[in-house]
């Protein structure tokens, strides 16, 4: 399904007192879609997402709205609304209020306005709350608040800048599922910034990858997990193994001192690759029956599975399986040509 | 009841210490039993006669005989010898129930077949479950002595007739007059309108002066904390002087400003042309001055204190105010004010309270003037505070000025009541990290 753009990014920068924030990036965001910056913290993210409320001006590059240039209009003209990392709920009101806050400076007519709020309540699941006080609601009830209080002027997009930070992990799950079930709901663009690359993953129809205020890459989870275009995605986004190869040929590389096939393929000969393993994808089999032996030097169990470390040749390989292996003992690993991923060599995309 | 319990309780109520012989705590006995025995030999005589003398207040008043002065009783330190007895009374037989409940207690023990404690359980007993009684005592006896004589002091003064010309020891006896004192305040039309008259400025003088510090203190705070202000650390330091130099002498300046004569203030006036202002002489012209220069001195500590309140307004805030569209003024009324109404209110009851005691300004101000010919002892801009001070230190009318407190007394106490409940709930709303 092909669907109308409906932000773009051309060449967005932002600095601060000589230090770029965002380094000219170029996005495309398309309608009704669930999109997530994702990087670590101080890599520009939020900065990119405040731009795009109006909260920070660029210092150079467009922000287009539908086709139109929206730099100089103000956060509420933008027909974009934004759910803030502590909610920013006005405290001295109640729920009912919050929600309506929009609408009453707007001048909406009471009943109208009545029918709406009623409305976001249903969505976010808070009906009867309406006169409790902000101050007396869990925290994720007052996320849901924040969300409402956001959706209720019915917004084109949605900007969430880490709104489940302050929530533990068990709530966090499941506001996780809540928001996506919202956003195909109400159908528009949530724009979502995060530091959990688990949470994006899980989340997002596209993730785009952020580092130092340069984009490492877009693209949908899948993609993003098991075809990382360079070193800083494969080691942001997940565990890996990331080893120095030789690509000899298509579907030919070789590291560790041996040779592999695999199914990458656009290299030129010879040409010195990064190579990516995911830990969950190497087999641990008997030493003889194996493509390369090791010895295990420690274990960590993980809950789902154990962490292991096993030393083969000059480096170390991090493992996951559900059969524990001793410290010391000699295995073999083994994996095969699909779990190979190459990449061009460089650690990372930068300007 | 067992025996034992009933035995020993009963000898303890005869005398102190004798339930405890019978429990066989030999040495705890006796040392109650001393304790009794010395307050019935050296303190039950004088005890007795102090509480009588707080009775009859004396009935000797001084003479002249043969042109000499013979000394009478004098009523006020009977009236006080009389409280510290009736406290020291109170003492012991606090202590007699204590000395009735721990016979009945042991002895109770003694009939289930339980130890009875040694001396020196008993004294490990107390040291570590009393231990909490131990440390209390001497605060407990403090505030006995050094809280709550003066204030039954103070509230039984109201109902003598202790005031000058006709009863101020010791050339003449204090009697005890009931309420008639209440009922004077407001059957006598002078002091009744007196105790209206002030009363009803006191309350305007309060509301007024604390409201225009506050909102000020708010305007100031609001404008230094803009983004568009620079210097904002010097403009702080200079607005808070008012404030740090000691109020005594800058009030004292001001009158000296406001002098209607050779204050700077009206010469200026008088050389534009718009000539001498009464500032201190016109009964409402001396309360405005009096509103004025209170604020002067005030706003600062408001403004200090906003500025703190501010700049805890999350940032956020008013970013998800500005995407719902509310201008500049919105965001003031809708999310500032209330914020910071929300987290001072409990200090502008406070400055309320403060503010209607607030002696010193007007003393020194103005002292009350100018003088109101229809009121008793008092002037225009006097408050009960002022007006008290006057009453006694100056009048000797003892009697109404311990009437006109307690009033003070209850009014203030319902304020801080109200405002110690508020601030606790303040505390739980968590309003402004």
């Amino acid at each position: 399904m092909l669907r109308r753009n409906i932000i773009e990014l051309r060449n967005l920068t932002k600095s601060y007192n000589d230090t770029v924030v965002v380094d000219a990036i170029n996005l495309l965001i398309r309608e009704n879609e669930f999109i997530t910056l994702l990087g670590p913290s101080g890599c520009g993210k939020t900065t990119t997402l405040r731009m795009i409320g109006g909260f920070e001006d660029p210092n150079d590059g467009d922000i287009f709205f539908e086709g139109t240039r929206i730099n100089n209009v103000p956060p509420y003209k933008r027909n974009i609304n934004t759910v803030f990392q502590k909610y920013a709920l006005f405290t001295h009101m109640n729920v009912y209020e919050n929600i309506a806050f929009g609408l009453r400076i707007k001048k909406v007519p009471n009943d109208e306005m009545k029918k709406r709020v009623q409305r976001m309540l249903k969505l976010v699941d808070l009906e009867g709350f309406e006169k409790r006080h902000v101050d007396s609601l869990s925290g994720g009830q007052q996320q849901r608040v924040a969300i409402a209080r956001a959706l209720v002027n019915e917004p084109k997009v949605l900007l969430l800048d880490e709104p489940l930070g302050a929530l533990d992990l068990k709530l966090r799950k499941e506001m996780q599922i809540e928001l996506m079930d919202m956003q195909k709901n109400v159908g528009i663009t949530f724009i979502y910034v995060t530091h959990d690359q688990e949470e994006a993953l899980t989340m997002s129809d596209t993730v785009v990858v952020m580092n130092n205020g340069v984009i490492q890459q877009v693209g949908s989870p899948v993609d993003i997990y098991n075809e990382p275009e360079n070193r800083f995605v494969a080691d942001f986004i997940g565990e890996s193994n990331i080893l120095e190869g030789i690509m000899h040929e298509d579907f030919l590389v070789s590291f560790s001192g041996r040779k592999f096939r695999c199914v990458d393929k656009g290299f030129s000969k010879d040409e010195p690759v990064d190579v990516v393993i995911r830990p969950e994808d190497i087999d641990v089999t008997s030493p003889e029956d194996a493509d390369l032996q090791g010895v295990v030097s420690s274990v960590v169990f993980k809950g789902v599975h154990y962490e292991m470390l096993v030393e083969s040749g000059d480096f170390e390989y991090m493992i996951q399986s559900t059969d524990m292996q001793p410290v010391g003992a000699g295995i073999g690993l083994k994996f095969g040509p699909e779990d190979i991923h190459v990449m061009k060599r460089g650690s990372d995309n930068e300007k | 009841m067992g025996r034992h319990s009933k035995r020993a309780g009963a000898l303890s109520i005869l005398f102190m210490g004798l339930g405890q012989l019978y429990n066989r705590q030999i040495i705890k006995g006796c040392i109650l039993a001393v304790a009794e025995a010395l307050y019935i030999i050296m303190l039950l005589p004088y005890t007795l006669s102090c509480i009588k003398g707080l009775v009859t207040l004396g009935d000797t008043p001084q003479r002249m005989v043969n042109g000499k002065i013979i000394q009478g009783d004098h009523s006020i330190f009977m009236m006080v010898y009389g409280i510290i007895a009736i406290i020291v009374l109170f003492l012991f037989v606090v202590l007699y129930i204590i000395n009735v409940r721990d016979a009945f207690k042991v002895g109770k023990n003694r009939d289930e077949k339980k130890k009875v404690n040694s001396y020196k359980d008993s004294l490990r007993n107390l040291s570590e479950k009393g231990f909490v009684y131990l440390l209390l005592t001497p605060a407990g006896v403090f505030t006995l002595f050094l809280t709550v004589v003066p204030l039954a002091f103070g509230v039984m003064i109201a109902f003598t007739n202790y005031s000058s010309p006709n009863h101020l020891p010791p050339r003449s006896l204090v009697d005890w007059v009931g309420f008639q004192n209440f009922i004077n305040l407001f059957q006598i039309p002078s002091l009744g309108k007196t105790f209206a008259g002030i009363a009803r400025w006191t309350l305007i003088w309060a509301f007024l002066s604390t409201f225009t510090t506050f909102f000020v203190g708010l305007v100031f705070a609001v404008i230094i904390n803009a983004n568009k202000i620079v210097l904002k650390k010097f403009w702080r330091s200079i607005f808070i002087l008012p404030w740090a130099v000691p109020g005594f002498i800058s009030i004292l300046i001001m009158r000296n400003m406001f002098n209607g004569q050779f204050g700077p203030i009206n010469k200026y006036l008088t050389s534009i042309g718009i000539g001498a202002v009464p500032w201190l002489a016109e009964p409402f012209w001396a309360q405005t001055t009096c509103i004025l220069v209170n604020l002067w001195l005030g706003f600062p500590y408001y403004m200090a204190m906003m500025s703190g309140v501010l700049t805890g307004i999350p940032r956020d805030l008013y970013e998800a105010a500005s995407i719902e569209g509310a201008n500049a003024r919105q965001q003031f009324f809708q999310i500032t004010l209330p914020m910071v109404l929300f987290a001072t209110a409990p200090l502008v009851i406070n400055g309320f309270a403060y503010n209607f005691n607030n002696f010193t300004l007007i003393y020194l101000l103005t002292n009350g003037n100018p003088a109101n010919n229809q009121y008793f002892y008092a002037g225009h801009t006097d408050i009960l505070l002022s007006w008290l001070y006057k009453l006694t230190l100056e009048q000797n009318q003892y009697h109404m000025a311990a009437v006109v407190s307690i009033i003070i007394f209850v009014f203030i106490t319902i304020i801080s009541a109200f405002n110690y409940m508020r601030t606790r709930s303040f505390k739980e709303e968590d309003m402004v990290q």
